[in-house]
């Protein structure tokens, strides 16, 4: 397997009157071809900003600040905004977390889709018409003749989330970015997306990186998954490993909240007590010291860089020197 | 999912506001007398018998009769027939005033809006400088300095050319109340705008396009602009009454359209002077105007009430 996407030591500021507050400290991050990645972590750990700054999607005042996105052989980070305007829909396509607001209510479902493939493809009105109809029927929409005609507001939040996932393949993207799209919706419904991104993914051939709250949710889905915690990887392994052998104190408390409803249980850990630093009020060191049970004075002496987990799968690499000095002994 | 439909309206939304329009009395209201004035302005001066500038010593200043339904002014024309051509005239400068006041603030406004940044701040300042400037002074000053030197241009070009239309005073008239009151009316529109983009372009459904790599043109005329009209028709909406109030003051004023072309204004004007005597000349140019001017602010309201019916208590 080649690598399809490799970010390195990605680091993203908000720059704020009183100067740039770190959101993303140093991520690294590798996504192979035909690969799903799963990324958890708390609200507010960097996740989409993560994302969207592969794309140059960052909001007003944020900006990567360092780092490197290797894409196809080119630099993401380094790229103008048109040549990144072209990578979004036909090389990375995305779908976000509220299917009710992410759709143009004035425009027709079946039209917005054929809209990106005439803008995005060149393609004739009359072939972008046909193309958005079998893009339709391609994510399971019943009936997606009569669909296409519909607006936006007539349909339900999953048959919606299930327009903007063909809305993200309408380019045929190798890597679709999935930021929380089930969130916004019902259990049962949340399944079928899972499943249906599933199935695209072997059926298309593309590789997924797929952001969440919920671990439970895409353990069916993902390779690998990579915990994020205030702005950095902590942990980055295969999902089996993650499941039955989770190292960082982290994870771990991840993991010790599942059971609990998917969703809510991100919220508050009740493993572990405190909440993760704001942007800029990071404390020296590990990130995760202030709350974490194994804590020792040296934690906070520098940020620990992730190294593989003696013993286990050489993909599991965890950033937390005395699990791993633990895990030797 | 019962029912798809195929009609082609422009979408649900607006479909729920035309039926919310409907059930408020006022707007409807309003709506049939501007369609009934608009009506009368475009067919009533070729139903009439008497020509608005045909003259008639004979019948000079009659009350309203079997003959002449509003009566006569001083000299002796039909004043309905006068009344009927006003009314093109006011909903000719209404529309071409608010028509290019409309093209001018949305362009600025939603480019200025959607892109921020140095052009977005000049505009802004523009807008400030423009709606600093009393709007009745503005208008005087520009006829005052303007008249003159068109009208001698356009003189110089009939002599050069012998084409009649150089011969036309109205025509002078219609541009420089176009002109100027145009260029008073667009900052308003400039700001609404600006201030709907802002709010527009941070919606989920815009990241979206941008996700989709639609240009940032694409995004601007399809995604954010369609989003962010509703207020702007209820302005324009509004406009209309304001630009038909303000052509009638200027020309009541004496620098708006010019007499013989009759202008509900310039009626008022002429009935002012005579009202102790013959009230009909003043009383018929003055209720049409009022009549007017709130059944457009009804349908204003009504407009605003449908467009956004969270906005009500
Ligand atoms: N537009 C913005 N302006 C200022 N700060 C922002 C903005 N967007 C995000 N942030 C801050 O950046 C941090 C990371 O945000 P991000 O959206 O990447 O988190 P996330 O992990 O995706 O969270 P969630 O799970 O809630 O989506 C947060 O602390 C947030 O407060
Ligand atoms: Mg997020």
């Amino acid at each position: 397997m080649t690598a399809l996407l490799e970010i390195r030591g990605l680091t993203i500021d908000i720059a704020r009157d009183e100067g740039p507050a770190r959101v993303v400290d140093g991520i690294d991050l590798t996504v192979m071809a035909g690969e799903s990645l799963g990324i958890v972590g708390e609200s507010g750990c960097g996740k989409s900003l993560t994302m969207l700054s592969l794309v140059g999607l960052l909001p007003n005042r944020i900006r990567a600040t360092a780092g490197s996105a290797m894409f196809g052989g080119k630099d993401l980070l380094k790229m103008t905004p048109g040549a990144l305007r072209r990578v979004r829909g036909s090389e990375i396509g995305f779908i976000f977390q509220d299917p009710m607001t992410s759709l143009n209510p004035v425009i027709r479902i079946g039209d917005q889709i054929a809209e990106a493939l005439i803008y995005q493809k060149g393609m004739t009105k009359p072939q972008a018409a046909i193309r958005a109809v079998e893009l339709l029927a391609l994510v399971g929409i019943p009936a997606p003749e009569d669909r296409a005609q519909a607006w936006p507001h007539e349909l339900s939040g999953g048959m919606r989330q299930r327009v903007m996932i063909a809305m993200g393949l309408a380019g045929h993207p190798k890597l679709l970015i999935a930021d929380e799209p089930t969130t916004a919706l019902d259990v049962t419904i949340q399944a079928q997306i899972v499943d249906l991104v599933r199935d695209l993914k072997t059926r298309l051939n593309m590789s997924v990186v797929w952001i969440t709250h919920d671990l439970a949710l895409i353990a069916g889905l993902a390779d690998r998954i990579a915990v994020l915690y205030a702005g950095t990887v902590v942990e980055d392994a295969p999902v089996a490993e993650i499941f039955d052998r989770p190292t960082h104190p982290y994870t771990r408390a991840l993991l010790d909240s599942l059971p609990t409803l998917a969703g809510e249980a991100m919220s508050r850990l009740p493993s572990i007590t405190g909440t993760p630093p704001e942007p800029g009020r990071r404390p020296p060191g590990c990130p995760f010291a202030p709350r974490c049970p194994l804590a020792q004075p040296a934690c906070s002496d520098a940020v620990p860089k992730l190294a593989p987990v003696p013993g286990s799968d050489p993909r599991h690499r965890v950033a937390c020197p005395i699990v791993i000095e633990r895990a030797v002994a | 999912m019962t029912m798809i439909d195929t009609d082609d309206r422009p979408s649900g939304l607006w479909r729920d506001a035309w039926r919310r329009l409907r059930r408020n009395r006022l707007a409807v209201a309003g709506l049939f007398i501007i369609f009934g004035v608009v009506l009368v302005a475009v067919i009533g001066p070729w139903l009439s018998p008497y020509d608005f500038l045909s003259q008639n010593l004979d019948v000079r200043n009659q009350p309203p009769s079997a003959s002449h339904w509003l009566g006569t002014d001083d000299l002796g024309r039909d004043v309905l027939a006068r009344l009927m051509f006003g009314a093109r005239t006011a909903f000719l400068v209404a529309i071409g005033v608010t028509v290019t006041a409309v093209f001018i603030g949305v362009s600025l406004g939603a480019v200025a809006g959607f892109f921020g940044g140095p052009f977005d701040r000049f505009v802004m300042w523009f807008t400030d400088i423009t709606m600093s400037v009393p709007q009745l002074l503005l208008v005087v000053v520009i006829n005052a300095s303007l008249k003159q030197p068109i009208s001698q241009w356009m003189e110089a070009r009939y002599i050069e050319t012998l084409n009649p239309i150089y011969r036309n005073s109205t025509l002078i008239d219609f541009v420089l109340v176009f002109g100027s009151m145009a260029l008073i009316s667009w900052p308003a529109y400039a700001r609404l705008v600006r201030a709907q983009v802002l709010s527009v372009r941070n919606r989920p459904y815009v990241t979206a396009a941008r996700a989709l790599g639609l240009t940032n043109r694409i995004i601007l005329t399809r995604y954010v602009l369609p989003n962010a009209m509703g207020p702007l028709i209820v302005a324009v909406s509004a406009g209309l009454g304001t630009a038909m109030v303000l052509e009638s003051a200027f020309s009541f004023l004496g620098v708006g359209v010019t007499p013989p072309t009759p202008s509900w204004g310039n009626m008022i004007s002429d009935g002012l002077r005579v009202w102790t005597n013959y009230p009909h000349l003043l009383v018929a140019p003055a209720a049409v105007l009022a009549v007017v001017t709130v059944a457009f602010n009804f349908l204003g309201d009504g407009l605003n009430d449908a467009l956004n019916p969270k906005g009500q208590k």
